[in-house]
């Protein structure tokens, strides 16, 4: 009595029951492709995620105005101060900010920008060279403006992907060429990467990039800032540069409690630590599903197997009167139910795996590894486990129990 | 060694269930059926001779007493060791023939060698013999289903034949059979005997009786040896 007539036997039982065998396995084939399904889909959502944020710009904090005192019927009597180069320059000042690497404090205004064939509208952002680092843009063709061109006021601008097209032609890289800012005669000095309709805000593409100077001096004039964007000196620092930043226009600006504060701080690390939450909770919920389905399945194995020795009880009761040894029987209905499990469980990965190559939307879903290899484990082990019961209830059987079955 | 009998029963008992409501199936058993010996026993039905086939064909355990098959005590061995018993030792012909559905009669033949652990070409050709032994040998693709019964018992005596075992175990072999098919069965079983086969069988019916060489009645759990001259007289009065 070897391993392979075990299997022989096993295999010949399953084929006497197609239908039934086939429906088994589907329990066990939806549960691993869910598993496999939703797992790649929480990761997916991760990493879609996790892009983004890093789309933000890696370390960067930015600062931006807001009405003071966010709570409702707020009637205390400062109104709020805007945000001004000189906050700027205290932030950036390392004795109050040890932890702040950079920053770039950010003018921005709509204009018209034209050249002599067509004109569309665009938003110019006048800042500093750590703008490219802080809003983690890059450049598609050309330079970055430069410290130079920042201390000499320089006329230069870099355009974005839609500015470019919209204003020069699909697919034109206009360097050295003149763009009209309101009139305003800019020369482009580079072309800035597609970035896409990235956070949601504004559409980075629309963006004409010059320096700080030369958007004062001739667009917007010498007021308050749109925005400052601050870069930490690393990841792990990005919460006490932070924390600098709000005791630095706490003070300035007067504030005794946070919920007053007439600016706000936002960062990748905060957006990344709230979505983190929401995603492990998520992918919680997905594998507790997947889990549910699978023990649904092994469940599913264990009632086929029971109605199946129960219906074949005379059968155990003949092998065993021509001499069939326990082992021999439990084998049988064992390998029975392990090859309904790992069968279906290898459909079901790669009706899981097939699955995942729909794309959802903005993203994919991300096969984990892991997760493939624990849900192949644990198939096996619905086999041995889920089967096992009824298989040791049939070598159990004494022959003639059951040969008197009918 | 030759002395040894194939099967020797001492003070058997056989009790189902317990206090008030106990049936005693065998009561004090003793029976040593010798190598060659074609035994036939009868008795009504509820007497208890079933329950004394399938303790000697290892398929149930006597409350107590011994049973020594081929000298060695049954009830020492595990359930393991009696599968081979059973396997090696004991051929057992049913009265439903207690074929394999959806499985080949040559299959079926193959399967005690199977548990045997022959392999697969020597089942094959051992199995074929069998089956041509019986007269099926153009019938070995068949399904139970496609068979008749005398056919399909053919098929059980071959599959029990096919281990070689020290002792062939019939109960009722031709119960459910036509008259023409228990011919063929009972021709079967003249030929293997003549052969030296041991045999014992259970029947109704007294012309099966009569072609053994010996005959024990079992009465309420009680076993007889039937002399030559109650022997007519129990053959008649069990199957009159």
């Amino acid at each position: 009595m070897n391993v392979v007539e075990v299997v022989r036997f096993a295999v010949a039982g399953l084929l006497a029951n197609r239908l039934r065998s086939l429906l088994t396995m589907l329990g066990i084939i939806i549960g691993i492709a869910a598993v496999i399904l939703l797992t790649a889909l929480g990761n997916g959502a991760a990493q879609y995620i996790q892009g983004q944020i890093t789309g933000l710009g890696a370390n960067s904090i930015t600062i931006i105005p807001r009405a003071a005192g966010g709570s409702a019927g707020s009637t205390s009597g400062a109104s709020a101060r805007p945000l001004t180069t000189e906050d700027a320059a205290a932030i950036a000042d390392p004795q109050g900010a040890p932890d702040v690497a950079f920053v770039a404090p950010v003018v921005q205004t709509s204009v018209d920008a034209a050249s002599g064939r067509s004109s569309t509208t665009a938003t110019v952002v006048g800042s500093t060279p750590d703008y490219f680092p802080g809003s983690n843009t890059r450049i598609a063709a050309g330079r970055a403006y430069d410290a130079a061109d920042l201390a000499a006021a320089r006329k230069v601008a870099l355009v974005g992907r839609t500015v470019a097209d919209d204003v020069f032609g699909p697919g034109s890289t206009p360097l050295g060429q003149e763009i009209l800012l309101d009139n305003v005669p800019f020369q482009v000095v580079g072309v800035l990467e597609a970035r896409g309709q990235g956070g949601g805000l504004a559409n980075p593409d629309q963006n004409v990039l010059a320096p700080l100077t030369a958007v004062q001096s001739s667009l917007t004039g010498y007021g308050n800032l749109s925005q400052i964007v601050v870069g930490a000196r690393s990841t792990d620092a990005q919460a006490a540069a932070e924390s600098e930043i709000n005791s630095i226009l706490d003070r300035r600006h007067g504030i005794a409690a946070p919920d007053d504060r007439d600016y706000q701080v936002i960062s990748s690390r905060q957006l990344a630590q709230v979505l983190d939450q929401t995603l492990s909770a998520f992918s919680l919920l997905l594998a507790a599903i997947a889990a549910i389905s699978l023990v649904v399945g092994g469940i599913g194995i264990t009632n086929i197997m029971l109605v199946s020795v129960t219906e074949r009880t005379r059968e155990i009761g003949i092998r065993k009167a021509l001499g069939a040894p326990p082992s021999a029987i439990l084998g049988q209905f064992l390998v029975e139910s392990v090859i309904l499990s790992v069968l279906g469980g290898l459909i079901g990965v790669a009706v899981g795996t097939a699955g995942t190559l729909i794309p959802l939307g903005d993203f994919r879903p991300v096969v984990v590894p892991s997760a493939v290899v624990l849900a192949v484990g644990v198939s096996v082990a619905i086999g041995v486990f889920f089967g096992g019961y009824p298989a040791r209830r049939a070598a159990r059987l004494r022959p003639i129990e059951a040969l008197r079955r009918e | 060694m030759t002395d040894v009998p194939v099967l020797d029963v001492r003070a058997m008992s056989k009790v189902y269930g317990a206090g008030e409501t106990a049936v005693h199936a065998l009561r004090d058993v003793d029976l040593v059926v010798r190598r060659g010996e074609y035994v036939a026993v009868i008795g009504q039905s509820g007497s208890g001779k079933s329950t004394l086939l399938n303790i000697l064909g290892c398929l149930d355990a006597p409350t107590s007493g011994h049973y020594l098959l081929e000298g060695l005590d049954v009830a020492d061995l595990d359930e393991r060791q009696q599968s081979i018993l059973r396997n090696r030792q004991i051929g057992f012909i049913f009265q439903s023939f207690n074929l394999i559905p959806r499985t080949t009669a040559l299959a079926n033949v193959e399967l005690p060698l199977v548990y045997a652990g022959v392999s697969r070409r020597v089942r094959r050709e051992r199995a074929r013999a069998a089956l041509d032994l019986v007269g099926l040998g153009t019938r070995e693709d068949h399904r139970p289903n496609e068979l008749s019964g005398g056919q399909q018992q053919r098929v059980a005596v071959a599959r029990a034949l096919v281990t070689t075992p020290a002792l062939l175990l019939a109960d009722e072999p031709t119960g459910n059979l036509d008259s023409a098919s228990t011919a063929d069965v009972l021709g079967l079983f003249d030929s293997l005997h003549r052969a030296g086969r041991t045999i014992v069988l259970i029947t109704h019916d007294d012309e099966v009786a009569a072609r053994a060489d010996r005959i024990v009645v079992v009465t309420d759990g009680v076993l007889r040896e039937a002399t030559p001259a109650t022997r007519a007289e129990a053959v008649g009065r069990v199957t009159r």
